[in-house]
């Protein structure tokens, strides 16, 4: 029991930890000695390509699986130990999942996982039709669960995840095989959530960047079954990139450009050559790319410009991705990862049955 | 392009597609037999193989002895030996089929990459069950080697109808064959719990058809029901081969087939001629059925549907 | 308060403790939900009533009609009618419960069951009770049509005992399917082969056909095994009291005693069993599998 002065247990806590799966012909090292601390109300990533360990660190931390090495703990629940404990205040929802009854209704669906959380009878029902409305599916509500589209039953899925209003809620690549506006929808969802009950966390593994830079208040690249980096997507992106670069397109430029160079916290103002812009016979503008120390050097730029009666046509900050990142760490991008897929370790999917590996 | 052009086109398309279909059907014969038979040591899996036929004649045999009160007649015993033998293949070859359906849609979820493929689904399905016929040939052929030597089924090498044994598992094999399409085809349309269902056929089949008893112990009605499934005639052409002049589960008094013609039991004529006429009932059954059903599945959108409860 | 939040907890130390009431009802919650989708199958789609009742019943007809080939005493038609309604109850239990890990694994709901605060052991029991409507149907067919149409007479003095035995017999018969249960989860294919290959060879050496005392020895160690050899035993000389040809092994109210342990040392070790096993499960990676 926690004292008054002591700390609350961090959201995720996993030390050393190492999963190996027996294989032929050699073992595989899925997770090769994991550090993560996640605070409670995070929205925290792991972004990393196919058979990284995303999986398989999460299956630890849902206790569906046990670290060969190491510790793990989650609220302050061990993962090996307290199971029953941390089976009531989580929740887990993966991509692609096609769990439960294809005969059954979306609603029966839903009632019928409630009630493995202990929901009442009609309390479960009562649920139930909220959470269908909460994430769009009341039209689907009497519905086959093997009649919805791929979009819908991810959102079925998610609504099945927050029927125990979990304190944390581990989302394994929930965007995965959705279109753009059926992926847009779930993460609106999962967002939604956060801000609706404060202080919940998710652990959210993906390996699309777009999706983890824009949800994720923490995230940790990871590969080859170890974490290569921890941050925010800012700074990890600085890790790249520190300075801030923008293109500026103005209408004209008088006097000397090395002035502008010479402005505080501007690293360099130059032209583009010529090759390197769109050609528009129509369009008399100047583009200017500016390397500038910080984002707040760009005002005393713009005011130069505006004193010198130019005026700016259009302003693009060029960022580098989480990609350029991963590309930095590792020396090869998410594609390049994936094709040397034997020299990665295997997902728990691909190293399934031993007996099944032995004899083929 | 030139007629003949178009023509030589055609040609060597059908003499591809037969060369397709049969590597299709290899393939997934092949497949079958991974997924039947690599589950295990070579030892475990021949006790296997061997120990649902074995349990299921001594089942047999222990009840004509405990009547008999352990002077039973020989060939009472070789009966039923014979006939719960052989009925290990029927349920291999009916369930072979079906629960390649279910298996290949809830299980592996390949039926539907398997029937846009370009060859025959129907094709498809017999190479999958070949694994699970010869699983239960292999069954039959070891409960009656285990009858003759330890359940004292009387057998005489020299006396065996080579000929009409032989003619009499061939068309058998298409008999039982057809039976399975007709599961399978219903079995598209059924939920996952429907995976005993064809065991259950065979157990309802296991009555009718003069496997471990007489035909004529049964009402008329079902006797003529019986004298019209190939199976019958199967059975008893396999009887008759293997030990000739045995018990005859068509004819006898009191006998439908024996009101009807007059003899105590077909002869070997007789047998083929009757397990040709009921195998081309059921293959033309299977085929209408198998079409109705793919049509249906069609309409439903069921090739990927996933069931269970 | 939001849509979202289900009940106000302040911590989730606080959410994570649950009172030993709110356990139980949340594993008999458990049960009825496993259960649910069974039943709401079965009515949604009705081909068991042929494929479960009527063609199951046409076996045990085909068994009577051997007897009836030998020329039997009534009695062992009556013997076939009871082993055939007792089937149904094995056949829910091996079938629709202890195999079911397996087909669940593949579809994902395993990893769910077990990630959910509840003991497999409700899952498993609700498995087996929303089978149970159907077996009990196909049971009570084969045992009223079939005694109507092949004239079997039941003589039952002790019905107290008659039920005693029956349910005692339900008891160990859950019990060891859910031993049995934890194989599958272990083992998998090879459980699933297994339990269909050894099918015929358990019901052989249960007699379900004939009284097991005519197995010798074989007898003794069935009924000292298997819940359906011994219950099946008990329930023949309560069904048909005074018959001549029942030749039990033992007194029924011993069978009853026999199955009173068994049901207890069954349920106590598939408990353990289950726990030791779903360990090792998590410690290779055997719970969980994506179909896709």
């Amino acid at each position: 029991m926690l004292s008054p002065t002591d700390r609350a247990p961090l959201a995720i806590d996993a030390r050393g930890v190492r999963r190996v799966y027996k294989a032929k012909p050699k073992p595989v090292v899925a997770l090769d000695g994991v550090d993560l601390q996640v605070e409670p109300g995070e929205l925290f990533g792991l972004l990393g390509p196919n058979g990284a360990g995303k999986t398989t660190l999460i299956k630890i931390l849902t206790t569906l699986l046990l670290p060969t090495e190491g510790s793990a703990s989650v609220y302050g629940f061990d993962v090996a130990r307290d199971t029953r404990q941390l089976r009531r205040i989580m929740n887990i929802v993966s991509g692609g999942e096609q769990s439960g009854y294809g005969l059954l209704f979306v609603r029966e669906q839903l009632w019928m996982f409630s009630q493995f959380y202990g929901l009442g009878r009609s309390e479960g029902w009562t649920r139930v039709d909220e959470l269908i409305e909460a994430v769009g599916l009341t039209e689907q509500a009497t519905q086959k669960v093997s009649s919805l589209s791929t979009g819908q039953r991810q959102k079925l899925n998610l609504a099945r995840g927050l029927l125990n209003d979990p304190w944390i809620l581990f989302l394994d690549e929930p965007t995965l095989g959705l279109d753009v506006s059926a992926a847009r929808g779930v993460r609106e969802l999962v967002e939604g959530w956060q801000r609706a009950v404060p202080g919940r966390t998710i652990l959210l593994t993906s390996h699309y960047m777009a999706e983890v830079d824009q949800l994720c208040d923490r995230l940790a690249i990871v590969d080859h079954g170890r974490i290569l980096a921890i941050g925010t997507p800012d700074e990890l992106k600085k890790r790249v990139q520190s300075e801030s670069i923008f293109r500026l397109e103005i209408d004209r430029l008088d006097g000397e450009l090395s002035a502008i160079g010479r402005l505080p916290g501007v690293l360099s103002a130059v032209t583009p050559a010529a090759s390197d812009l769109d050609h528009d016979a129509d369009r008399q503008t100047v583009v200017l790319k500016l390397t500038l120390e910080h984002d707040a050097a760009l005002g005393g730029v713009v005011a130069e410009l505006g004193r010198r009666g130019s005026s700016i046509v259009a302003l693009q900050k060029s960022e580098p991705t989480l990609e350029d990142v991963f590309v930095e760490l590792v020396g090869r991008g998410f594609a390049e990862s994936e094709r040397n897929g034997d020299e990665r370790p295997a997902e728990p999917d691909q190293v399934e049955d031993d007996a099944l590996v032995e004899r083929r | 392009m030139s007629v003949g052009t178009v023509a030589d086109a055609a040609q060597r398309t059908r003499r591809q597609g037969l060369a397709d279909s049969w590597r299709g059907f290899r393939t997934a014969a092949r497949l079958g037999w991974q997924t039947e038979a690599n589950w295990t040591d070579p030892v475990l899996f021949g006790i296997y193989s061997v120990a649902k036929p074995v349990g299921a004649a001594l089942i047999l045999v222990f009840m004509v002895d405990i009547i008999a009160a352990g002077n039973a007649d020989p060939a009472l015993r070789a009966f039923v030996v014979t006939g719960s033998a052989l009925w290990s293949f029927v349920i291999a070859g009916i369930a072979g089929l079906a629960t390649s359906i279910l298996d290949d849609r809830e299980r592996y979820r390949t039926l539907k990459y398997l029937y846009v493929s370009p060859n025959s689904l129907l094709l498809l399905l017999l190479g999958r069950g070949m694994a699970r016929v010869s699983i239960g040939a292999f069954g039959a052929v070891i409960t009656l080697i285990i009858g003759v030597l330890f359940l004292g089924v009387p057998f005489d090498l020299a006396r065996v109808d080579w000929g009409l044994t032989l003619i009499a598992m061939t068309l058998g094999l298409l008999g039982v064959l057809s039976l399975g399409l007709v599961l399978a085809a219903i079995t598209v349309q059924l939920r996952q719990d429907a995976w005993n269902y064809p065991e259950a056929v065979a157990g309802a089949l296991f009555l009718i058809v003069g496997a471990v008893f007489p035909l004529l112990v049964l009402p008329a009605l079902v006797q003529w029901l019986g004298l019209a499934m190939p199976l019958t005639w199967w059975l008893e052409g396999v009887r008759q081969g293997l030990f000739p002049g045995s018990l005859s589960s068509i004819g006898g008094q009191g006998a439908v087939y024996t009101e009807l013609t007059g003899s105590a039991a077909p002869g070997s004529a007789e047998i083929v001629l009757m397990l040709a006429v009921t195998t081309a009932a059921m293959l033309a059954l299977a085929a209408v059925t198998f079409r109705w059903s793919e049509h249906s599945a069609r309409e439903k959108g069921v090739f990927d549907m996933i069931t269970g409860s | 308060m939001s849509v979202y939040v289900h009940r106000r907890t302040h911590s989730p130390q606080q959410a994570a403790r649950w009172s030993p009431r709110r356990v139980l009802t949340t594993n008999l919650r458990s049960i009825y939900g496993r259960a649910y989708p069974r039943m709401i199958g079965a009515r949604r789609e009705p081909s068991w009533v042929f494929f479960e009742i009527a063609l199951p019943f046409l076996t045990t007809s085909a068994f009577v009609f051997v007897y009836r080939a030998l020329q039997a005493p009534p009695e062992y038609v009556g013997f076939v009618v009871l082993g055939g309604a007792m089937t149904a109850f094995w056949l829910n239990i091996l079938w629709m419960m202890a195999a079911q890990l397996y087909w669940e694994r593949d579809q994902g709901n395993l990893e769910l069951y077990f990630s959910a605060p509840i003991s497999m052991m409700s899952i498993l029991f609700g498995m087996a009770l929303g089978g149970l409507f159907m077996s009990s149907t196909r049971a009570a067919v084969v045992l009223l049509v079939g005694a109507l149409i092949y004239n079997v007479v039941f003589t039952v003095d002790q019905w107290l005992l008659l039920l005693l035995v029956f349910f005692l017999t339900m008891g160990a018969l859950y019990g060891l399917g859910m031993v049995l249960a934890s194989f599958f989860l272990l083992w998998g294919r090879e459980a699933w082969h297994l339990s269909q290959g050894l099918q015929e060879p358990v019901y052989f050496v249960s007699g379900l056909n004939f009284p097991v005392a005519r197995l010798g020895f074989l007898g003794v160690l069935a009924v000292s095994t298997i819940p359906l050899a011994v219950g099946l035993d008990a329930m023949r000389q309560l069904v048909f009291a005074g018959s001549e040809h029942v030749a039990p092994l033992l007194p029924a109210w011993a069978e009853a005693g026999i199955l009173l342990i068994m049901a207890a040392l069954f349920i106590g070790l598939a408990r353990w069993m289950l726990r030791v096993i779903e360990r090792l499960a998590r410690v290779e990676g055997k719970l969980t599998m994506k179909g896709t």
